[in-house]
């Protein structure tokens, strides 16, 4: 059989080339979208990792405050302690390139700033990386012009090679940089190139001396990170606590793999969005590859009877088949790797934009492919392929010779089948609900549980739901009553392609639903929540956050503006709560005019919990803190201050979506009893009315130049605040695309396969006189007819599971209360984008139908 | 005399092959068929009985020669006008009925009318009519699959007769039949092919049926001829 199998596998590719090359393309297409969601999901932590690797890789762990800094004076203690071989004080910043005097004022939005990661590190240390220009990478030579240089020249940094490039820097010149509304020009001094032994470390880090960084840049008399090297023979764990306990409840002490750990819990919830996403694609995948193998087998009916009929046993044919299949899955794998990385490449962007603009982590540098992701991709290929290619090879190996050989069949077995699978369905959708009403909050994954169960049982329910509908149909001409009716004739092979698309209809229309509420929801919320007409801060906030600070003069100088009413002020920064947790803590001045709808309260009364906060020291904590913490009105906020651990009482909870991390407001002047005093980090004004918003925002820029402030007017910042949702949420774009190309290609390769195998019915047709345009017409109206049925289920499915996301995971996972909307118009657009792409995908295969000659029927053609 | 309802004239069927010479199937082929004649076609396997068919029904071309259907010279009309000749002149039986399962027994007799894009309403009592005379009324709503085979083939005969085709043409119409159920088709098909008026041209393997016949023509190495 190995000999035939070689001596026929050529001239059947001749003979079938569209088919076969649909085949290799849905495979190859199946492992793409895999592969694309595993690598984006895989190096989502890729840049972070590397930037602790480039920068802490030779220390054992670090020690980070609970509270946003540490005092500097801490050092001494640290190295001073038995078992600490080497220890390196950090003081870490964000700066936000300033490209010159006009574009001080810019008005580009906060995705527009550039930023870099200032490292102030202390050059007397050993010196631990790869600056160039130092003789010597050793704690003896400290390398002659490089270090010195360092220490000396104001400005001094070393950046990596790939950043100087891509801005045009090199040894010795000079750019602008912003933190907060202070300017400071530095220097490139060196090249660092962390890259070299940390690959996907962020291009974005730069070394400066750390007393320089704190006086330019930051602070004097703080550090935010110690890095420790333990001693041979000591034991980490000891020393750690050791450290804890010598130096204090604000101070922590982590591993790479802790701090790895807590950037994955940051992120936890949007890499399970990617999961489930790949756990789609990897249903969309095997679709693909169960479609083009049955394609490519089912052309071959008569041959494999007739190797039967020769004597040929079952398991001889089944190896025929699989090993055709598995020559076929490896060349979709081959194609479909590539494709899968250039794919992932192309929305590394998008999920990046995410990581930086809502988690503020490093962007994706550089796409890490491990062998593992190799492997999984060709089981993923070929298995998918086997899979597959198992159901219709036993099913042909069942049938007996003459089944194979004659022209018309009976009704195959799913028909029969289909009562009995629904009934599954069905019963596994209320266990789904089961798990998921006694699961509730003790168990969170429960409510991705039910979401799976939707999903499975609408594809179980489908053969049914198809049959049931189609025999209501009475054709009553050879139009598209006649083209659904036929649906139901190989139910097998249609009920396949409808549950596919019914399943990614699902998703599609669950995601939309679920972005749509929650655009609706913020919208309702900025209306409420941003009062001010003008709003002040600076280009490195994004990033930089508490550094990123406002010169106390500026409010001031705003409050004595003749059109300004009130200026409210911002100090942010992170915190810990005594459970671990980190939280934003912000001090506002609670009592200003006009500014009541700032906490727009979920629970609480509103006058009583702003009376509490003004008066009382009480605190307004948000959504997703208070779900997450299970913390509600009347319970104690606890979080780490350098005085020690605070107790706050909580007057309200407040919807917020800026964040999934939660965050706790106060009035201004408990903030500065409880953290002590600090530099305020935003600006809000209320003008007076009449007051020109527009020109006053174009006048206060012109008059606070060349000052790094970015000012927008409240109608600019509610535009910019929906471009950062809607570029957090392109990554359904992803989806949409997997909608439609289960459409396109899934549809096309179900009707090229009922083409084939309806040849005989498809001639009889032709002999009983219809002409090839109603052919060609009626296999049109099948392709919209799947396209139509995968739309109504998924639309139920959608519904069902949009009101899952909205009410459970959404609650679950981020705290937020969402109310649901609709979004009629993308939908309609969806739908219609879908049938559009079923009918496209429906003309080839139909034109391919209609060309069968009526002489086909001829007994005497076996 | 009325004019022939199919004519072949000097006809020859070859069938190209892969790096030899045509096979030649029909050779010189010619015979009139009247309107409301039976005509029986005999022939070993292989010797080209379907392909007669084929060429008659308009679904092939010969090679050479002429096919005239009522009057007209398929070789002249384009696929599409042969397509709507053989709807509205042929009715076609197959050995193995050829009935579609996923439609009830209504539907698989007035499957050529949807095709002919005529209205239910129109169709729908010649249906009944039909089926009352072969004695299946009461199955018209059954599945195609729960019929046995002489049912299915007389569900065959109603979808041919449709239409009021001047000419039916049945390719072994009892080949998949037992000898009772073979008899009583054939009388049924030729009892109804009379009452329409129809010519019926049918292959057979069967001397019984063949007998049947008003002519009996024998295939025999290509050439068609008429037996004693």
């Amino acid at each position: 059989m190995n000999r035939y199998f070689l001596a026929t596998l050529a001239s059947h590719i001749r003979r079938s080339r569209s088919l076969y090359l649909l085949t290799v393309a849905g495979v190859a297409l199946g492992v793409a979208s895999v592969l694309c969601i595993q690598i984006l999901n895989l190096n989502a932590l890729s840049a972070f990792r590397g930037g602790v690797q480039a920068v802490s890789g030779e220390a054992d762990f670090s020690l980070v405050g609970r509270t946003p800094t540490l005092p500097d004076s801490i050092f001494a203690r640290v190295l001073g302690t038995p078992g600490v071989a080497g220890a390196w004080p950090l003081y870490r910043i964000d700066v936000a390139l300033e490209d010159g005097p006009a574009r001080a004022n810019s008005q580009r939005g906060l995705a527009g700033a550039i930023f870099l990661e200032i490292v102030g590190v202390d050059f007397f240390a050993p010196t631990r990386f790869p600056i160039e220009g130092a003789a010597e990478e050793t704690a003896a030579n400290r390398g002659p012009s490089a270090i010195a240089a360092a220490l000396s020249t104001p400005g001094w940094v070393a950046l990596s090679p790939a950043f100087a490039q891509e801005r045009g820097w090199a040894v010795g010149d000079s750019f602008v940089v912003s933190s907060g509304s202070r300017r400071a020009t530095l220097q490139v001094g060196a090249m660092v190139d962390f890259q070299r032994y940390a690959p996907t470390a962020s291009r974005k880090i730069a070394l400066m001396d750390i007393a320089q960084a704190q006086a330019l840049l930051g602070r004097r008399g703080e550090i935010h990170q110690i890095d420790v090297r333990v001693s041979d023979g000591q034991d980490i764990g000891e020393l750690t606590r050791r450290l804890e306990t010598r130096l204090g409840p604000q101070v922590q002490a982590l591993t790479p793999q802790q701090r790895e750990s807590q950037a994955a819990g940051l992120l936890s919830a949007f890499r399970l969005n990617l999961t489930a996403l790949s756990l789609i694609s990897l249903v969309v995948g095997l679709f693909l590859i169960y479609t083009s193998t049955q394609a490519s087998l089912v052309r071959r009916r008569g041959e494999f009877g007739l190797l039967r009929a020769l004597g040929a046993t079952r398991g001889q044919v089944l190896g025929l088949i699989l090993g055709e299949v598995t020559l076929l899955g490896a060349l979709g794998v081959a194609l479909g790797i590539p494709l899968g990385y250039f794919a992932a490449q192309a929305n590394v962007d998008i999920v990046s934009a995410t990581l930086s603009n809502l988690y503020l982590l490093d962007e994706i540098e550089r796409l890490e492919l491990p062998l593992s992701l190799y492997l999984s991709a060709a089981a993923i290929g070929i298995g998918g392929a086997l899979l597959g290619a198992i159901l219709p090879a036993l099913d042909l190996g069942r049938r007996d010779v003459r089944g194979l050989l004659v022209a018309f069949t009976l009704r195959e077995k799913i028909s029969s089948l289909a009562p009995r699978a629904a009934a599954v369905g069905l019963s596994l959708l209320t266990l789904g609900a089961l798990i998921y009403l006694a699961g509730g909050s003790r168990w969170k994954p429960s409510g991705f549980a039910l979401g799976l169960f939707v999903l499975i049982s609408l594809a179980l329910c489908t053969p049914a739901f198809v049959q049931t509908v189609c025999r209501r149909i009475s054709p009553r001409g050879f139009g598209l009553r006649y083209s659904l009716r036929s649906l139901e004739a190989r139910l097998q092979t249609t009920s396949f392609a409808i549950a596919a698309l019914g399943v990614a209809v699902s998703m599609l229309v669950a995601i939309t639903l679920l972005v749509g509420s929650f655009r609706e929801t913020v919208s309702t919320w900025v209306d409420v929540t941003l009062q001010a007409d003008v709003y002040i801060t600076t280009s490195s906030w994004a990033r930089a956050g508490r550094e990123a600070t406002i010169d106390s003069s500026l409010v001031e100088r705003c409050e004595r503006m003749p059109e300004v009413r009130a200026v409210d002020v911002l100090r942010q920064f992170f915190a810990q709560t005594q459970d671990g947790r980190r939280i934003r803590v912000a001090g506002v001045r609670i009592g200003i005019e006009g500014g009541e709808q700032r906490f727009p309260l979920l629970a609480g009364d509103p006058e009583e919990a702003l009376r509490r906060v003004e008066n009382d020291g009480a605190v307004i904590v948000t959504e997703p803190l208070a779900r997450k913490a299970g913390l509600w009105v009347g319970d104690t906020l606890k979080v780490h201050s350098t005085k020690g651990l605070i107790a706050m009482p909580i007057a309200g909870v407040s919807y917020d979506y800026s964040s999934e991390e939660g965050a706790a407001g106060m009035d201004l002047r408990f903030l500065e009893e409880r953290f002590g005093p600090g530099p305020i980090n935003n600006l809000a004004l209320y003008l007076t009315p009449g007051v020109d918003v527009e020109r006053f925002v174009d006048a206060l820029r012109a008059s606070l130049a060349p000052a790094p402030l970015e000012i927008r007017s409240n109608r600019l910042l509610r535009q910019e605040v929906f471009a950062i949702f809607d570029q957090t949420f392109a990554i359904t774009r992803i989806l949409q695309g997997m909608a439609l190309l289960i459409a396109a290609t899934g549809i096309a390769l179900t009707l090229l396969v009922l083409a084939r195998e309806r040849i005989a019915e498809l001639a009889l047709y032709r002999s009983l006189g219809a002409l090839r345009s109603q052919i060609f017409l009626t296999f049109v109206g099948e392709g919209l007819g799947i396209g139509l049925f995968g739309l109504l289920l998924g639309g139920v499915g959608g519904v069902a599971l949009a009101a899952l996301l909205i009410y459970g995971i959404n609650l679950a996972y981020f705290g937020w209360t969402i109310r649901p909307a609709w979004p009629g118009g993308a939908l309609l657009l969806q739908g219609a984008t879908i049938l559009a792409a079923a009918l496209l995908a429906s003309l080839y295969p139909a034109f391919r139908a209609s060309n069968v000659p009526a002489g086909e029927l001829s007994r005497e053609d076996v | 005399m009325p004019a022939p309802i199919l004519s072949l004239r000097n006809v020859d069927k070859s069938y190209p092959r892969e790096g030899g010479e045509p096979r030649r199937v029909l050779s010189d082929v010619s015979i009139d068929i009247e309107p409301g004649r039976r005509i029986a076609i005999v022939g070993r396997s292989g010797s080209g009985k379907s392909t007669l068919l084929h060429l008659a029904a308009g679904i092939d071309l010969p090679t050479a020669g002429s096919v005239w259907l009522a009057g007209r010279d398929l070789a002249n009309l384009s696929d599409r006008e042969r397509t709507l000749e053989r709807r509205g002149t042929v009715g076609l039986i197959f050995q193995f009925f050829h009935l579609l399962p996923h439609l009830d027994v209504r539907d698989n007799v007035a499957l050529p009318a949807m095709i002919a894009g005529e209205r239910p309403s129109s169709w729908e009592p010649r249906v009944v009519e039909l089926l009352t005379r072969v004695g299946l009324e009461s199955r018209a709503r059954d599945s195609v699959q729960k019929l046995s085979g002489g049912e299915m083939q007389r569900i065959a005969i109603c979808r041919a007769l449709l239409r009021r085709p001047k000419l039916l043409l049945a390719d072994e119409p009892t080949g998949n039949l037992d000898d009772e159920t073979s008899r009583a088709v054939m009388d049924l098909l030729v009892r109804l092919t009379e009452e329409e008026g129809s010519a019926l041209v049918y292959v057979t393997h069967s001397a019984e049926l063949a007998a049947k016949a008003d002519e009996v023509w024998r295939v025999v190495h290509g050439a068609l001829e008429r037996t004693p």
